[in-house]
């Protein structure tokens, strides 16, 4: 145990040594190409140009001020208070993303929980029924949604959903935002949550279920054939039970990897979907940012996706020893 | 029909019909005669399957029984039917297999079973052991779960305290030691002959009737196939089981064997008791193995026998008796008209699948005649005697240790293998220097280093006279290394498959900066030299047979006329029918163009047979070198002596009385000494 914990905060360690690097660099980055100046100067009527300087000043963004300067300012902000920094129209980033965070996790989890759940069945469903019928079906259902784009199949379903909303003469589908129920009643809330959620979780369900599935059946595939599957039913076991006790947990080892990634991009969203449904998530305002010249959010929402993204791949690993006694955590 | 045969057929209360009649009369053999009623019958086995190439008529009317306490061998090649036979007894062939005919478990028919009534069966009365353990085993479980499992399928009820205990005898019978903290082991801290044990153990498990051994010891190395097959051996009067034992190597059944059945093509060619079938083969591909395989229990004086041909594919088995294409004595008739099992000797039981039976009999034909040119080895010192000849390759003292670094940003070095220990030979013109060892032993490391013209950290090492530290140009090192090629195991895989045959041979050349008539001139004498038709040369790789792949590959390794090829395990993934054109091939080469072999093989029969010298490997050291004959005859490391005695000897009366001994820290001990 005592080795195991040495062994995460190791990782941990050299994690978040990758992540200021990274951070850092796009500081750089975001500095160097965007110009919030800008944002002033294009006003009408353009505001004076002492009152820009201001502002620019105000937030840290001046780019009159040399760049060490500014990346001392903003490094010291973030470790003695935690604070990312302020957009060019003086907003605080931290309050910007705390908002969005929880449209974005209320988007994402139920559809990346049902996509596994679905995706994963589903490939074993088709593994073990290979070039029968249900499995050449649903291979061509996967091989269709893989090479239909996101936002196509987004505008599709928001198609058919107003086609029956109108249809009907209700509206049972909303297809923008994730509420507009304000009343109190707590079913009724809930009720009108599900009506806003269910559409982009159909999308973004079939988007990664496809690839779940297509990947899991697969792996499946692979170790059904193992030497060690036909032990098991020289031992007694059925075809079936077999596949159950000793292939599907073998094929689970690299699905595992994947569904760990994804944990992580619960949180940063997801940009198209977001977009077309106006849910204001973080997929959303990583693309506000960098079109309004936001540097410190632009740089923000990088360093959080990179934080997830590294939480994802120890979380992965951890999930790879837990299932494969062979790899072994030292 | 003697009365004494008449008794035993009283005694069984199952119908007798001739194929038992004949299986009865086996008794030649360490074991007599089979008594009492079989465990399993089979009869008229078909199985068959329907491929993209057709279908393929795999096994072809098999018929056998089986007694509990005897073992029954099936011989023969890839593509025979062995395995196809073996996966049917126990119900794991593909689901796109077609069995007809019947196989009776004390009169229940298995056949027309579905898998979860088959299942009933599996590893409560039939259970199997395969070929390699390193995949056998499934790698997330402990061995005492995967232990545990196959007791609890087919008794649930079994209480926890009792599935352990039972797992620990198991281990300990296995001879596993310190079996029960092995218990929460999982296989990959096990080594390939331990987890082969954990095999046994899982098919003895419940006490099977019958147990379908399938190339047990195929993968692992010769001291541990010996072990393996005595465990076979405490396995089967543990249980009292019938096994199957299924091999494509004779010294493997001529210990452990009552009865052989020899396959080709799907069918039963020649079925005898042990002794009866290695005195007095009487099948011509029977007698062609026995001619074609090396004696390593006997010095070699004449050449290899090969069958010519290949096995045809059972998805066009030509008419009229299958081996015809590839038999010497073959008659106008025996292509017309597939001949059927009977008996060559009624008395013994001794039953033949040829046309050609009565003449085989008559005139008492033995391989000598049915493959008469067998000629003596040419003398290699005739010309010149080996020590005054130039040395092609010498190594003085080569020392190679490989680091075990630890993990993290600094990696210390936590501490050395030692993978090369003062190695140290030299190789003459035209000679073959054998280098033996297990696995492990540092063999393949010593090729790697030669290959690379590696400048060893300690030692020397000397490719036709040029030490490789004195190279100071990359050009040097070209122009060496065209003198220095190399042949691996798997013609498979070491020819690409998008090449055809003349870009495979001409690469080397173009290298070499040839001009095309000469390449083309060149490549012509290549094909003819390795004795494949030149106007081959424009197939692909895919379109030869594993046998006619390897003669590529040796051709294309002598396109830039080297003196020195070294031969890393270059038959052994070849058939033994196939084996000894290559080793003659080898042989004719050497005499033509006085080439020197580096020979690295396991299969110490053929060593024996096509090499000068030996230097035997173990743990990076050369615990012994030597003249071949020399060390075979008079080994003198305890290590070499170990690895001699395990070699099985294709003589069943010699093979079961001789000694074999084991090597354990550095002492000789007798192996029924020792706990298996």
């Amino acid at each position: 145990m005592a080795r195991f914990l040495t062994y995460v905060a190791k990782r941990v360690i050299n994690y978040a040594v990758m992540i200021f690097v990274a951070t850092s660099l796009t500081f750089f980055l975001a500095s160097a190409f965007m110009s919030p100046r800008s944002n002033y100067e294009s006003r009408t009527p353009r505001p004076p140009q002492e009152s820009i300087e201001q502002s620019l000043t105000a937030n840290n963004l001046n780019d009159k001020t040399p760049i060490m300067e500014r990346y001392t300012t903003w490094l010291k902000g973030i470790v003695t208070e935690f604070d990312w920094g302020n957009s060019p129209t003086g907003t605080s980033v931290n309050s910007e993303i705390s908002q969005r965070i929880g449209a974005s996790v209320k988007l994402m989890l139920l559809s990346t929980v049902l996509s596994i759940v679905i995706g994963v069945g589903l490939g074993v469903y088709t593994a073990q029924r290979q070039y029968q019928w249900q499995d050449r079906l649903w291979g061509g259902v996967a091989a269709l949604f893989l090479t239909v784009p996101t936002v196509v199949l987004a505008i599709l379903i928001v198609f058919f959903a107003i086609e029956i909303n109108s249809a009907s003469g209700m509206r049972i589908f909303y297809v923008t935002g994730l509420s507009s129920y304000t009343g109190d009643n707590v079913l009724l809330a809930f009720l009108d949550f599900l009506q806003h959620i269910l559409l982009p979780t159909i999308v973004l369900t079939i988007i990664s279920a496809v690839g779940y599935h297509v990947n899991q059946r697969t792996y499946l595939l692979d170790e059904m054939h193992a030497d060690y599957v036909r032990t098991a039913r020289a031992k007694g076991l059925t075809k079936k039970q077999a596949i159950r006790k000793h292939a599907l947990r073998a094929s689970l080892i690299p699905t595992s990897v994947n569904v760990a990634f994804s944990i992580a991009g619960i949180f940063t969203g997801a940009v198209m979907t977001e977009k077309i449904f106006a849910i204001h998530g973080l997929g959303e305002y990583f693309i506000n940012c960098i079109n309004n010249n936001d540097i410190y959010g632009s740089v923000a929402v990088a360093a959080f996706s990179g934080v997830c993204t590294l939480v994802g791949a120890l979380l992965a690993d951890l999930f790879a020893a837990a299932l494969d006694p062979r790899i072994k955590m030292s | 029909m003697s009365s004494n045969t008449q008794n035993t057929e009283a005694a069984l209360t199952v119908p007798v019909d001739d194929v038992l009649r004949y299986e009865l009369l086996e008794s030649n053999g360490p074991k007599n005669a089979p008594t009492g009623d079989p465990v399993m019958s089979v009869r008229d086995l078909n199985v068959s399957f329907n491929t993209e190439a057709g279908t393929v008529h795999a096994v072809r009317g098999v018929n056998f029984d089986l007694w509990g306490g005897r073992t029954l061998g099936i011989v023969g090649e890839s593509g025979s039917g062995k395995s196809v036979t073996a996966l049917s007894l126990i119900g794991l062939l593909d689901d796109n297999a077609h069995v007809k005919g019947s196989i009776k478990l004390r009169g229940t028919e298995l056949i027309g079973l579905t898998d979860e009534e088959m299942s009933q069966y599996r590893g409560a009365n039939i259970s199997m052991i395969f070929q390699d353990p390193l995949s056998a085993l499934t790698p997330m479980f402990s061995i005492g779960d995967q232990l545990a499992e196959a007791l609890k399928i087919h008794d649930p009820e079994m209480s926890k305290a009792d599935v352990r205990a039972r797992c620990i005898e198991l281990l300990e019978l296995v001879g596993i030691p310190e079996a029960e903290d092995r218990l929460d082991s999982y296989p990959h801290e096990f080594s390939g002959g331990m987890r082969q044990r954990v095999v046994i153990a899982i098919a003895i498990a419940n006490n099977p009737d019958i147990i379908i051994a399938d190339e047990p010891t195929t993968a692992l190395d010769v001291t541990i196939q010996a072990q393996i097959l005595d465990l076979l051996k405490v396995a089967q009067k543990e249980t009292g089981a019938a096994v199957v034992l299924i091999t494509h190597d004779l010294g493997v059944v001529a210990g452990i064997a009552d009865d052989i059945m020899v396959m080709y093509a799907g069918r039963a060619v020649e079925r005898a008791s042990v002794d009866t079938l290695f005195a007095r083969p009487g099948q011509p591909y029977t007698m062609g193995l026995f001619a074609a395989v090396p004696k390593p229990h006997m010095p070699s004086n004449t050449r290899l026998v090969p069958i010519k041909g290949n096995p045809p594919s059972l998805a066009a088995i030509p008419p009229g008796c299958p081996f015809s294409p590839r038999c010497p004595i073959a008659g106008p008739e025996c292509f017309k008209t597939e001949p059927h099992l009977e008996a060559l000797d009624p008395a013994e039981g001794h039953l033949v699948s040829c046309l050609k039976m009565q003449q085989i009999r008559d005139q008492h034909l033995t391989y000598k005649e049915v493959y008469p040119d067998l000629e003596p080895l040419t003398p290699k010192w005739a010309e010149v005697p080996r020590d005054e000849r130039p040395v092609v390759l010498e190594l003085k003292d080569v020392t190679k240790v490989f680091e075990v670094q630890s993990k993290g940003l600094i990696r210390r070095t936590k501490g050395i293998v030692t993978a090369m220990d003062k190695v140290s030979f030299q190789i003459h013109e035209g000679e073959t220097l054998a280098l033996v060892g297990e696995s492990g032993s540092g063999k393949s490391t010593t090729l790697m280093e030669i290959m690379d013209l590696a400048v060893p950290k300690e030692g020397t090492i000397t490719v036709l006279g040029k030490d490789t530290r004195d190279l100071k140009s990359a050009r040097e090192r070209r122009e060496l290394r065209r003198d220095l090629q190399v042949i691996f195991q798997d013609p498979m895989s070491s020819l690409d498959p998008r090449m055809p045959i003349y870009d495979v041979l001409a690469e080397p050349l173009r290298a070499q900066h040839w001009d095309k008539n000469k390449i083309n001139r060149r490549i012509g004498e290549l094909m003819g030299l390795v004795g494949i038709n030149p106007d081959y040369v424009d197939r692909f790789p895919s379109q030869f047979s594993g046998g006619q792949r390897q003669r590529i590959a040796i051709a294309r390794s002598l396109a830039t006329n080297p003196k020195l090829l070294l031969l890393d395990e270059p038959i052994a993934s070849l058939d033994v029918s196939i084996q000894a054109g290559i080793i003659n091939l080898l042989e004719d080469l050497q005499t033509q163009l006085k080439i020197s072999y580096l020979f690295v093989a396991h299969d110490l029969a053929v060593i024996r047979h096509i090499s000068d010298t030996v230097a035997v490997m173990h743990l990076g050291k050369i615990v012994e070198y030597g003249e071949t004959e020399e060390v075979f005859n008079n080994p003198q490391d305890p290590y070499t002596k170990a690895l001699l005695s395990a070699i099985p000897i294709p003589d069943p009366p010699v093979e079961r009385t001789r000694l074999r001994l084991v090597y354990k820290d550095g002492e000789l001990v007798p192996a029924n000494e020792v706990h298996v």
